[in-house]
């Protein structure tokens, strides 16, 4: 089924209130819907037989900073370390949602889809589609960790690639980088600055490099 | 080749003197030839740098896509075994070498330093590519990459490159074995090695 055919189904059977749009502009076509009715567009989009949606390819967590509501605005710069290594700041605040994105396939009548929805910055909470398709399970993780978007109803909402006493969320824009972590230097310093450069008279006798020595 | 101050002993065989790779000048070793008595005058020195840097053995420790290239170096066509390290450990315990192939995350960070602590004196650390030099192509936005693994471990020999050849890894290995060959004294840990472990909170 066309795209934009499986577009006016879900219009017919979840009307207006599942606060639906339709974008075509862009390589791929998706739906916007609003976040507090993902469950139900998503369960309608799994289980109708016409559609059959049993394959979530990926979900992927989005920051939206710098873009307004329509999507209109442009990129921000993202903080990173100078170049002597020290993370830089910023006094900018960040603005703009957050969102999240489904790319789904049905392999029965292998035809695709994608869904968007936006979350307030300030309050990011999406309600969990992981009892629809288990893989979104660890996906979810994924944008928890890196995003910070909560998914409500989770089974295990932990982080996933990081280890659970980092601080902030790494692919939002605003975030800055960490000097250490628990003793870790992750900043950039000079060698002379170095802990484990050697000292001159600590380190043993290095002087007799064989290809030399025995010409006197 | 221009001053020949040295004359060889009676009984000088030079074809023996290189089957044995030892550094001989004329005044660290001497090989007496068989028609007289079979013994070898020589350092313990050189006899056991000769010794380890004959065996290097590596702990098997591949991070990223320099250890394909590690894996290659292993392989027969380049035969890191021609140099006495082709018998990567499963444990540290066993290993006196440890090739950092890759990019540091702070995950690994600790382990990496678990390992290096569990490996016996003497031992050795190779950082291979970029990132293990300094953070390589993360160094900018790389929230989770230190910066150089000789922020975590003291490193003895930096091979460049991204990834570097098997051959610069070899060229590495050689380089490594050039300083065990040269080092004069006692294989204690410097000074500093301990000092610096005390204040890492996670050696508990």
């Amino acid at each position: 089924m066309e795209q934009a055919a499986i577009y006016q189904l879900l219009v017919e059977r979840l009307g207006d209130t599942a606060g639906l749009a339709w974008h075509e502009e862009g390589p791929q076509s998706f739906a916007t819907v609003a976040a507090e009715q993902i469950q139900a567009v998503a369960r309608f989009l799994r289980e109708e037989p016409r559609l059959d949606f049993d394959l979530l390819m990926c979900l992927s967590g989005i920051d939206w900073d710098g873009y307004d509501e329509n999507g209109k605005g442009k990129s921000v710069d993202i903080l990173g370390y100078r170049e002597d290594g020290i993370p830089e700041t910023s006094d900018r605040v960040a603005e703009g949602d957050l969102g999240v994105a489904y790319h789904l396939y049905s392999y029965q009548h292998e035809h695709q889809f994608a869904l968007q929805l936006r979350v307030r910055r300030g309050k990011p909470i999406v309600t969990t589609v992981s009892d629809i398709w288990p893989t979104a399970e660890w996906h979810e993780r994924e944008a928890f960790d890196l995003l910070g978007i909560q998914f409500s109803g989770h089974p295990d909402l932990r982080r996933i690639l990081l280890e659970d006493s980092w601080v902030g969320h790494p692919l939002r824009k605003n975030y800055q980088m960490p000097g250490q972590w628990q003793e870790v230097p992750l900043k950039g310093q000079p060698y002379s600055k170095n802990p484990f450069k050697p000292e001159q008279d600590s380190v043993a006798d290095d002087s007799g490099d064989s290809g030399n020595s025995g010409e006197g | 080749m221009s001053k020949e101050t040295t004359t060889p002993p009676p009984g000088y065989d030079p074809q023996r003197e290189q089957m044995l790779d030892f550094k001989v000048d004329g005044q660290l070793a001497q090989i007496v030839a068989s028609d007289r008595k079979n013994f070898i005058l020589t350092t313990i020195d050189e006899v056991f740098n000769w010794a380890r840097l004959s065996s290097l053995w590596p702990v098997t420790f591949g991070l990223a896509c320099c250890a394909i290239e590690m894996m290659a170096a292993s392989a027969t066509r380049y035969d890191i075994d021609r140099f006495g390290a082709g018998a990567f450990r499963a444990t540290p315990r066993q290993a006196d070498l440890m090739i950092v192939s890759g990019t540091v995350t702070a995950k690994m960070a600790k382990r990496l330093r678990l390992i290096y602590d569990q490996m016996p004196e003497p031992k050795w650390v190779v950082a291979m590519g970029s990132c293990a030099i300094g953070g390589g192509p993360y160094f900018k936005y790389g929230y989770h990459v230190v910066k150089g693994v000789d922020f975590m471990v003291p490193v003895d020999v930096y091979i460049p490159g991204c990834p570097p050849r098997p051959e610069v890894l070899l060229d590495g290995l050689m380089r490594l074995q050039d300083k065990i060959r040269g080092r004069k004294g006692k294989f204690r840990p410097p000074k500093w090695i301990s000092e610096y472990a005390q204040k890492i909170p996670y050696r508990k």
